[in-house]
């Protein structure tokens, strides 16, 4: 991965830039800057908000929590408001839990389908894994001051859920500020993450 | 005196006796090249209309049972996606040759649609108990509830793959349908991975394969074998092993077996009749002695061959051996001709008179096992009167001209003054024997009956260490109780099995069955579901709406929300049938439970082989028409019923027979007793013996019964037709040497490793090492007593 990062690297600063870039290219080499500044990334905690705009509920589901990463496959997804629940990743196994539930139940994403296509999407964002996200989407580039990138399903199937996704990375274009679910249908989920820490020791009881 | 004439008829014409005799042969020996040879169980199976062998033909078609099942064994280090990678690889690599197709997982997986199909179908799958269910959740508190875990379910990031889930079924029906999928499972233990077969532990996958090799077939079998072994070593990455369990291995482990019985037991009853040739007999002549019963297998197997279009490989087998018997006829002509002072002509004419009457009764032993239900066992019959007859024949009118040609009469030597004359305490003798029969009868009844099939067949410990981790692992796979709902056509089975997979639920609702009903009902119960479905709803839609309008406005739910729902509940769906399922991936799964052939349609219920389900299944008031169980524990008791019920009918019979042919020709009670003294005791020494050693009763134990009555009753009639004391040397020492040669021929099997050869030695060393002792030692004995 890291080796094809570099080769787009040195395309993208060998080529001449001239004032009308190609999108292509200019994706190309955006994305190749997200790879190699995300790179060192070993940890990250955020706050965030997330806003359902569903046309099978009267307002906006709004919920708040806090999301942990730690390379390299560890994962906590915690929901604080409105009610406390969430779940946590480490490896393929992990547990979720719910205030009405009482204790954490242990899972395995390798028998939860729904999981683990979850799981696979906050891991890619978290590491900014340009390599799986190219295999799974068509991308295009929305904005380059802040970076926005919208992305469209290539898995056959995935477009009875998924209409497409809208991101936006930080101006340091480290991590991601912003994603957008839309579904087929007009509603979307936005989530915002606020607050990011990068490389913080994290606390190994939280995965 | 017709056997006095025949040798002195053919006395000057012995080139055309001989002449006569090799054409015979040799016509014999061609028709054995052309007999067709069938090398399975089946022949030693019922093949009436008993329910015995229904149950049998019902048995082949048992799902795992003619699969080939190989099971990956992962240490702790390996990756759950190495060792899936190592199945693939192996699958792959097993030759199309011996493995026509090997799959590691379900082709079900491959299809995404089956929840969303499998909710379409809800209104013809869900029966009144699924509605009742329904209704009880259709309070204001369940539904609250479960849009409380629809609204949580939103909040939480699977959401979005969720929401059209929880619009199209806020109640959660789905569930119900969901339920119905674990019935089709028949791999218990399994979890699915990826689309492999993944053990509970993760440790192990599975490789589920067709073979184009007959189970019987030994030979292609060991070559399957070889040919996965060689794609083990070469394809699975340190760490996995692989285990292969199919009906293949048993095959090949039992072929090499015998061929390794074989040579050890050739070896020592050749070594043993070497021994018995230099102590007792001594000249080449007596060779032909042993020439009778090699050369009339021949003609045995074709005289099969006219009764029977296809002769079975046990049977020739097993008869080949059984005429070593036969070898007697020519031990009594030999030692008549060699060891009488009396001219042959003379001394043919007395022994003649019991060896034909010793055949005669052998013949009629054998001749009851034409009662059969077994075609095997009716073919030995044939096999071993055939045989028997010809020996006879050979031995009294072509032998007499082999062994005495410059007859005189024999020295007598060391050896001949064994036995009878030095003992001088018959009483003592006669107390021992009687505390022997004693001790033996108290144990007669307690030999228990085994109709296992199995225990016929050598079971490696290592290849039952397999069976029983692949057990473990992956269930029971390959002895469950399979239940049969019959029927003309498709929708009759279907019908039967409804109400079978009805009865099972009511009287059985714990036992995991596998079964197609639930995903399968006939068309009649399909469209009654329907009727009852949209009634249901006709009933309920509009309250059902109040409830979730009202219970969803606390959580903020819109009004349409749940249209989808309702939109649904009017569609009209189409019916579940064979072709759908197939469409969908079940395809496998129906080739193991629907069976259509020529007589109807037979759908398969997969169910532990408890006693719970016998006990259910087996009374047949309970059941539906055109239900039927068959089992492993239930065959093998049926099995075992009918060898108890065999054996009763036979030695009745035989004993029936016996009884007459030695009335017919001893006529005096006294000599009628003592005539039947050596079998009786060699039946209450075999059967005692074997009752004291906790040993059990098989398929095989009474074909060798036979033979120790046949032997038994002929020692017993030539002891007490020999001549007066002094003048019977010839005769004891025929019935000595022709016992001592059957011991070792077939008292020589108790070396071999293999169950069926080993209980035939077992059963005729113990029934003629009573039955010669008694002949040689207590019947003189009590002789003597009487004179």
């Amino acid at each position: 991965m890291k080796y094809i990062a570099l080769l787009l690297f040195l395309l993208i600063w060998i080529a001449p830039v001239s004032a009308e870039e190609d999108p292509g290219l200019a994706l190309d080499r955006i994305l190749a800057e997200l790879e190699i500044s995300a790179a060192g990334i070993k940890t990250l905690a955020s706050d965030f908000v997330q806003e359902k705009h569903l046309e099978m509920f009267q307002e906006t589901l709004v919920s708040t929590g806090r999301f942990s990463f730690a390379q390299p496959d560890k994962l906590r997804w915690e929901m604080l408001e409105p009610v406390a629940s969430g779940f946590l990743l480490n490896g393929s196994s992990g547990k979720r839990w719910h205030q009405r539930a009482g204790a954490a139940v242990p899972f395995d994403i390798d028998r939860e389908p729904g999981m683990k296509l979850i799981t696979e999407q906050l891991l890619a964002w978290a590491r900014v894994d340009i390599v799986w996200l190219v295999q799974q989407y068509r991308m295009t580039l929305v904005s380059e001051e802040p970076v926005i990138l919208k992305l469209v399903p290539l898995r056959p199937g995935a477009e009875q859920f998924l209409d497409y996704l809208q991101i936006s990375f930080d101006a340091e274009r480290r991590y991601v500020e912003t994603v957008e679910v839309h579904e087929p249908g007009g509603d979307f989920t936005r989530i915002q993450f606020a607050e990011t820490e990068l490389n913080q020791p994290l606390d190994p009881a939280l995965f | 005196m017709l056997f006095s004439a025949l040798y002195r008829l053919f006395a000057p014409r012995r080139a055309l006796l001989f002449l006569l005799t090799l054409l015979l042969l040799g016509v014999s020996l061609a028709g054995l090249a052309r007999l067709e040879v069938r090398d399975d169980i089946e022949s030693m199976l019922p093949d009436d209309t008993s329910q015995v062998a229904d149950d049998f033909r019902r048995l082949q078609q048992a799902p795992f049972s003619r699969k080939v099942l190989i099971s990956l064994n992962g240490s702790q280090i390996i990756s759950t996606a190495t060792l899936l990678e190592a199945a693939d690889d192996l699958a792959a690599a097993l030759s199309p040759e011996y493995f026509s197709r090997a799959v590691t997982g379900p082709a079900l997986l491959e299809n995404h649609q089956l929840p969303e199909w499998l909710e379409s179908r809800l209104p013809l799958l869900l029966g009144e108990d699924d509605l009742q269910r329904i209704a009880n959740g259709l309070t204001p508190e369940r539904v609250q509830e479960q849009l409380e875990t629809g609204y949580l379910r939103m909040l939480s990031p699977e959401g979005w793959l969720l929401k059209g889930v929880i619009r199209r079924d806020p109640l959660d029906l789905r569930n119900l349908g969901l339920e119905k999928l674990r019935f089709v499972n028949p791999i218990s233990k399994t979890r699915l991975h990826d689309g492999h077969f993944l053990s509970a532990d993760g440790h192990h996958a599975l490789i589920l394969a067709d073979s184009s090799v007959a189970i019987t077939d030994s030979g292609e079998g060991a070559k399957m074998l070889e040919q996965f072994q060689q794609a083990a070593d070469g394809m699975l990455p340190k760490g996995v092993e692989a285990r292969l369990v199919s009906g293949h291995a048993y095959t090949v482990a039992n072929a090499e077996a015998i061929q390794r019985d074989l040579f050890i037991v050739l070896t020592v009853s050749t070594l043993g009749l070497a021994a018995l040739f230099l102590l007792f007999l001594r000249s080449l002549r007596a060779l032909f002695v042993f020439l009778v019963p090699v050369s009339v297998v021949g003609l045995a197997a074709v005289a099969v061959s006219w009764c029977y279009p296809a002769v079975s490989g046990v049977t020739l087998g097993f008869g080949a051996v059984l005429l070593g018997v036969t070898v007697d006829f020519g031990l009594h002509v030999y030692f008549a001709l060699r060891q009488n002072e009396a001219e042959p002509e003379v001394a043919l004419g007395r022994v003649s008179r019991p060896v034909l009457f010793g055949a005669l009764t052998t013949l009629a032993g054998f001749a009851v096992l034409l009662t059969s239900s077994l075609p095997g066992q009716r073919q030995l019959a044939v096999f071993a009167m055939t045989g028997i007859t010809a020996a006879l024949l050979l031995a009294l009118i072509v032998l007499p001209h082999l062994v005495v040609s410059g007859w005189r009469p024999a020295p007598r030597r060391l050896y001949q003054s064994l036995f009878i004359e030095r003992r001088r305490k018959p009483l003592l003798l006669l107390f021992f024997w009687l505390v022997v029969m004693v001790g033996c009868l108290w144990k007669v009844a307690d030999v228990p009956v085994n109709g296992e099939l199995r225990s016929l067949s050598l079971m490696p410990p290592e290849l039952l260490k397999s069976e029983q981790e692949l057990q473990q692992t992956w269930g029971n796979l390959r002895s469950m109780a399979m239940v049969f709902a019959e029927g003309g056509d498709l929708q009759e089975a279907l019908g039967a099995n409804d109400m079978l997979f009805e009865l099972l639920r009511r009287e059985l609702p714990d036992a995991p069955v596998v079964s197609l009903a639930p995903l399968l009902p006939s068309a009649a119960v399909q469209q009654a579901n329907l009727q009852r479905w949209q009634s249901f709803w006709q009933q309920r839609g509009e309250s059902t709406r109040r409830l979730l309008q009202q219970a969803g406005a606390s959580r903020g739910f819109s009004e349409a929300a749940f249209a989808p729902f309702f939109a649904d509940l009017q569609r009209q769906p189409e019916l579940v049938t064979v072709d759908s399922l197939r469409q969908l991936g079940f395809g496998d799964l129906l080739d193991v439970l629907l069976l259509d052939n020529e007589t109807g349609v037979q759908l398969v219920t997969l169910l532990p082989d408890t006693p719970q389900v016998a006990a259910l299944l087996t009374s047949e008031a309970a059941l539906p028409p055109g239900i039927h169980l068959v089992s492993q524990s239930r065959f093998g008791q049926e099995v075992g019923e009918a060898i108890r019920a065999d054996f009763l009918r036979f030695i009745t019979l035989a004993g029936v027979a016996v009884l007459i042919m030695v009335a017919l020709l001893l006529r005096r009670p006294g000599q009628i007793l003592l005539a039947l003294l050596p079998v009786v005791s060699g039946l209450v020494v075999m059967l005692g013996t074997m009752g004291w050693l906790g040993m059990e009763f098989n398929l095989f134990n009474i074909v060798a019964t036979i033979l120790v009555i046949g032997l038994g009753v002929d020692y017993g009639i030539f002891m007490v037709c020999r001549g007066e004391p002094g003048d019977d040397r010839g005769t004891r020492r025929a019935v000595l040497v022709a016992g001592l040669t059957t011991l070792v021929g077939f008292g020589a099997l108790v070396f071999a490793e293999h169950p069926a050869l080993h209980s035939i030695g077992t059963t005729v060393l113990l029934g003629i090492g009573g039955a010669v002792p008694t002949a040689l030692l207590v019947v003189p004995a009590l002789q003597r007593e009487r004179r």
